[in-house]
C-alpha cells in the first residue's frame, strides 16, 4: 500500500532561481509559448491586436513613441547629471567646468542630455502636427488632444528650466530675456515674473526654484500626464484610422487586417527606438553642447536672444506692442489649439493625411503664400512700416499693436472668404488652410529670430552677422 | 513577400544600430582620457583669456603692462609667484597685503572680483602668458600712459624756492613726481583711477584730516597708508603741497610723452577707424583733400608727440573742423587711431600730395557698397529657393484646387 515514491533529487540552487525568474516555467509547447505572450506585461500598454494600417511607417513617423524614447533618454541622463551636480550660483557653473574636465563620459551625458531635450521639442510639435493633419483629435479623442497639449507645453517649461541650470552667459541671458516675456501679461505680469525668478532679476533663487521645477515637479507632471495619455489612446480605441478609403475612391468599409502586437508592434518600437538611441549618441560624441563663459549680470551679450523656441515669439515683440505680440496673439493661438476638437466635430476622413485632396491642396497653397508672405511683412515693418512715427499722438497699443494686428488678420479673413466661396471648402479644410498659415508663419519667425537677427535685433544676413 | 523582406531589413537595421552603439561606446572610452585632459587645457586657456582681461582693467595700472611692476609695486611675472600654492595666492589677492598699496579684490571683502575671478588671476599668476597679457592690455587701451615716475620742469621748480617755505614745497613736489603720478595725474589734476588733489574742494580740508588721509590711505580705494615708505615730516610737506597747489604753476610736474603701445590687433582696429571716421576729410591714406590737413606726412609726423594726437583728437581742434572725438568713441578706439597714424612715420612723404575732386557724396559711396554686399551669391541662391518653393507650393494647391 505504501509505495513509496522514489525520492525527488533537490533542486540545485540555479534550477530554483531560474524557475522563480519565469514562475510558470518556460513552455516547452506552443500553447505555453501562446500564454506567455498573452500574459506580457506588454499587453498592458498594447492591445493583443492591432490593424495592420496603423504599423505603417508613414504614417505616425513613430513620433509618439520617439518622444517616449527622448523621456526616457532624458530620465536615465538627467539622474545621472544630478550626481555632479549643485543648484547654488558659481558652485553650479563650476560644476559644469568639473562635469567636462574631470568625469568619464560626463561630457557625453550633458551632450545626451542637451540634444536630447532640444529633439524632444521638435519631435513634441511635429507629433501635434501629425495629430491635427490626420484629424486625430476628433471625438473620441478630444481628451487626449487636451493632455498631449497640456504635456508640449510641460516640456516647453522643462527645456526653459533646465536651459539655465549650466549657469553660464547664454543661460543667464536667455533666461532674463525669456521671463521678460512673462511680464507683459496685464495686472499679474510683474507678480508672476517676481515669483518665477525668486526675486526682482535672475539670480541664486532663480537657480533654485528652477532646479526643483526642472527635476521634481515637471517631470512628476510629465510623467503622471504621459501615462494617461498612453492609456486614452489605447481607450479611444488605438491610433486613427479611416472608415473609408477616400473621399475619391468608392467610399467602401476597408476591410482591415488585424495583426498580433507581439511581434510586429513590439519589434518595430523596439527596433525605432535602438536606432535612435544609436543616432542620438553618435550625435552626442560628436557635437558639444554648447557652454559660454560664467554668468555676468553686468556683461549683458548683444544681441540677448530668448531659448531658440520662443525666438518666435520674441521676433513678435519686435513688430508689435508687447501686449498684443507676446499675449494677445501667442494666447489667442493656444487657446485656439485646445479647442479645436471642440469646433471641428466632423468625424469624417479621421485618419487621412490632410483629410481630402482639396485639403491637401489649400495646405500647400496657404504654406506657399506664408512662406512669401512673412519674411515680406518681417522685412516691410524693418524699413518701411513706422506706425508710432505715423501716429505720433495715439497711445502705442493701438498704433504698434491693433492697428498693425488689423493689417494682418484683414487679409487672412479675405483669403479665408476666398477659400470658401470659391472652392466650397468646409469648416474642416478651413481650419485646415488658417492653422497651416499661422504655423508656417510661426515657423518663419522663429528661423527670423535665430539665424537673422544681430546686434541691437536688426536684421543681418546670417553670414554677415558681426561677431562683436 | 514583402511582409518577409521589411521585416528582415527591420532586423537588420535594429543589429546595425546595436552594434553602433558598442561600437561608438567602446570607440569613446578609448579617446576618453584624452579628451578629458584636452577639456582641461580648454577651460584653463579660456578662464587665462579671462584673468588677462581682469588684468587689463584692474591690475596693469600698478603692476604694468605685462606684470614687469612699476617702480615700488612688485613685478608678477615671477618665478618665485609660480611656486606659490593657489592658496596663498588667492588669499593675497582676494584680501590684499597690510601695510602695502595692494587691496583686498575679493567682493566678501569689499573688493570687485568675484571668487570665481580671483581663481582666474591666480591661474594667471601661476600659467599665464605675460606677452599675450601685454598686447590685450593695448587692445583694451587701457594701457597706464603715465609712467610712475616723471621729472619736475627745471625752471619752474627753481622758481617754486623762492616762495615761502618754498623748500617743502620743492620736496613736496619731488615726492609726488616720484610716488603719486602715476594715480593723481600730471599737475595733481587726477586720472581715472585717483581723483585730482590740486582741487580748490581738497584745498578747503584741514591738515590734520589730510595728514591722516596720507598717512593711513583711505580704506575701499587703492589710497594705500604711506606711513611706511614716507616720513612723518615728509608726510606734513605733501600736505602743504595739497593745500597750497593753486601757487604752483601749471607745467610744473608734466605729463613725459609715452609713445601709445601697439599691437597687431590694434593697429587693424585704428585702421578701420580712421577709415569709417577720419578718411573723409583727411584722405584714405591720411594724405589730406582740400577739407583738411594731411597726416601722412614726415612734418606732422615728426613734430607731434603720441599724447599730442590723442589730445588733438579727443578734444578737436577749436575754430577748425576737427570735431572732438572724445564723447564718441572709447579710449581704446582713439589709442588705436594714434597708433595707425603714428606707423605712418617711418614711409611718410617730406611733402603730402592732397586727393581732389574722389568719391562723390557719401550717400553713393555707401550704396554702391550695400548693393554689392547684398547680391551675394547666397543671397540670391537663398531668394531664389523660397520663392520657387513658395510658387510651386501655390501653383500645386491651386492648379489641384481649380481641377475638380
Amino acid at each position: 500500500m505504501t509505495d513509496e515514491l522514489p525520492p525527488t533529487p533537490e533542486p540545485s540552487i540555479f534550477e530554483r532561481m531560474r524557475t522563480r525568474l519565469t514562475p510558470d516555467g518556460v513552455p516547452s509547447d506552443d500553447r505555453g509559448r501562446m500564454r506567455m505572450v498573452v500574459d506580457s506585461l506588454i499587453l498592458h500598454l498594447h492591445p493583443t491586436k492591432i490593424p495592420d494600417r496603423t504599423l505603417r511607417w508613414t504614417y505616425t513617423w513613430g513620433l509618439g513613441g520617439l518622444a517616449a524614447v527622448l523621456m526616457m533618454v532624458l530620465a536615465l541622463t538627467g539622474v545621472v547629471l544630478l550626481n555632479n551636480y549643485t543648484p547654488a550660483a558659481p558652485q553650479a557653473y563650476l560644476d559644469i567646468l568639473e562635469l567636462n574636465s574631470n568625469v568619464w563620459f560626463g561630457e557625453l551625458m550633458r551632450n545626451l542630455h542637451h540634444w536630447s531635450a532640444n529633439l524632444l521639442i521638435i519631435v513634441a510639435v511635429l507629433h501635434l502636427i501629425r495629430v491635427f493633419i490626420t484629424g486625430a483629435y476628433r471625438p473620441p479623442r478630444e481628451l487626449n488632444w487636451l493632455l498631449g497639449m497640456l504635456m508640449l507645453i510641460l516640456v516647453l517649461a522643462s527645456n526653459f528650466t533646465g536651459y539655465l541650470l549650466p549657469w553660464d552667459q547664454l543661460a543667464y541671458w536667455a533666461i532674463t530675456v525669456g521671463t521678460s516675456i512673462i511680464s507683459y501679461l496685464p495686472i499679474i505680469g510683474n507678480w508672476l515674473t517676481r515669483l518665477i525668478l525668486g526675486g526682482p532679476e535672475v539670480g541664486p533663487n532663480t537657480l533654485l526654484n528652477f532646479y526643483s521645477m526642472h527635476i521634481a515637479l515637471i517631470p512628476l507632471a510629465i510623467f503622471g500626464i504621459m501615462s494617461y495619455h498612453f492609456w486614452r489612446v489605447r481607450k479611444d480605441g488605438g491610433l486613427s484610422i479611416p472608415k473609408s478609403l477616400d473621399e475619391s475612391e468608392s467610399g467602401a468599409e476597408i476591410k482591415l487586417e488585424r495583426l498580433t502586437t507581439i511581434p510586429n508592434l513590439v519589434q518595430k518600437e523596439l527596433i525605432y527606438a535602438i536606432a535612435w538611441v544609436a543616432a542620438l549618441l553618435i550625435f552626442a560624441m560628436l557635437v558639444p553642447a554648447p557652454l559660454e563663459s560664467i554668468a555676468n549680470p553686468d556683461l549683458s551679450p548683444n544681441p540677448a536672444k530668448a531659448p531658440w523656441y520662443f525666438m518666435g515669439l520674441q521676433e513678435m515683440l519686435l513688430h508689435f506692442h508687447p501686449l498684443v505680440g507676446a499675449i494677445l496673439i501667442p494666447g489667442l493661438v493656444i487657446l485656439g489649439i485646445f479647442l479645436l476638437p471642440f469646433f471641428d466635430l466632423n468625424p469624417r476622413n479621421v485618419g487621412v493625411y490632410f483629410r481630402s485632396r482639396r485639403g491637401r491642396a489649400l495646405t500647400l497653397l496657404a504654406a506657399g503664400i506664408a512662406l512669401i508672405a512673412t519674411p515680406a511683412w518681417v522685412l516691410l515693418d524693418e524699413y518701411l512700416l513706422d506706425w508710432t512715427g505715423w501716429l505720433p499722438s495715439w497711445p502705442s497699443l493701438i498704433s504698434n499693436g491693433l492697428i498693425p494686428l488689423l493689417v494682418i488678420t484683414i487679409p487672412l479673413i479675405l483669403l479665408d472668404d476666398w477659400v470658401r466661396k470659391s472652392f466650397q471648402a468646409d469648416t474642416e479644410e478651413r481650419v485646415l488652410f488658417i492653422a497651416t498659415f499661422i504655423f508656417t508663419a510661426f515657423i518663419i519667425l522663429t528661423i527670423t529670430g535665430i539665424f537673422f537677427r544681430g546686434p541691437g535685433m536688426a536684421l543681418y544676413l546670417p553670414w554677415n552677422m558681426p561677431t562683436h | 513577400m514583402t511582409e518577409t523582406r521589411s521585416h528582415r531589413l527591420e532586423i537588420l537595421i535594429g543589429t546595425i544600430a546595436t552594434g553602433l552603439i558598442v561600437l561608438a561606446l567602446g570607440l569613446y572610452i578609448l579617446f576618453e582620457p584624452a579628451r578629458v585632459q584636452s577639456a582641461g587645457q580648454d577651460i584653463l586657456h579660456v578662464q587665462l583669456d579671462d584673468a588677462m582681461s581682469l588684468y587689463a582693467e584692474n591690475c596693469a595700472v600698478c603692476h604694468g603692462l605685462q606684470g614687469e611692476g612699476i617702480g615700488s609695486i612688485p613685478p608678477l611675472d615671477n618665478p618665485a609667484l609660480r611656486t606659490m600654492t593657489a592658496d596663498d595666492l588667492f588669499k593675497t589677492i582676494s584680501r590684499g597685503r597690510f601695510n602695502t598699496a595692494m587691496p583686498a579684490w575679493s567682493q566678501s571683502d569689499g573688493g570687485p572680483l568675484s571668487d570665481y575671478q580671483v581663481n582666474e588671476m591666480v591661474q594667471l599668476v601661476q600659467f599665464g602668458d605675460w606677452n599675450a597679457t601685454k598686447d590685450r592690455v593695448v587692445n583694451l587701451g587701457l594701457a597706464p600712459l603715465v609712467p610712475f615716475t616723471t621729472e619736475p620742469d627745471p625752471a619752474l621748480f627753481e622758481q617754486i624756492g623762492s616762495l615761502p617755505d618754498g623748500a617743502i614745497l620743492q620736496t613736496a613736489i619731488k615726492i609726488f613726481a616720484a610716488e603719486c603720478v602715476s594715480c593723481h595725474g600730471a599737475d595733481g589734476l587726477g586720472t581715472k583711477i585717483a581723483p585730482a588733489l590740486n582741487d580748490p574742494l581738497i584745498r578747503e580740508k584741514t591738515a590734520e584730516e589730510l595728514n591722516r588721509t596720507v598717512t593711513l590711505g583711505r580704506a575701499g580705494t587703492l589710497m594705500a597708508g604711506w606711513n611706511n615708505v614716507l616720513a612723518p615730516e615728509e608726510i606734513s610737506a605733501m600736505v602743504t603741497l595739497i593745500q597750497r597747489w593753486n601757487e604752483i604753476p601749471l607745467g610744473t610736474i608734466p605729463a613725459p610723452n609715452v609713445p601709445i603701445a601697439t599691437t597687431t590687433e590694434s593697429i587693424a582696429k585704428g585702421s578701420d577707424l580712421f577709415i569709417a571716421n577720419c578718411s573723409r576729410c583727411h584722405g584714405p591714406t591720411g594724405q589730406g583733400t582740400p577739407r583738411a590737413p594731411a597726416l601722412n606726412v614726415k612734418s606732422v609726423l615728426t613734430t607731434t608727440s603720441d599724447q599730442a594726437l590723442l589730445q588733438i583728437i579727443t578734444n578737436g581742434v577749436p575754430g577748425t573742423a576737427m570735431p572732438a572725438w572724445g564723447n564718441r568713441m572709447a579710449d581704446a578706439d582713439l589709442q588705436a587711431i594714434v597708433g595707425f597714424i603714428r606707423q605712418w612715420e617711418a614711409t611718410a612723404p617730406e611733402v603730402a600730395q592732397p586727393t581732389v575732386g574722389v568719391g562723390g557724396p557719401p550717400w553713393r559711396q555707401a550704396a554702391t557698397q550695400t548693393v554689392k554686399a547684398a547680391l551675394d551669391w547666397r543671397v540670391l541662391l537663398g531668394l531664389t529657393i523660397l520663392l520657387a518653393t513658395s510658387f510651386s507650393l501655390v501653383s500645386i494647391g491651386y492648379t489641384e484646387l481649380v481641377k475638380k
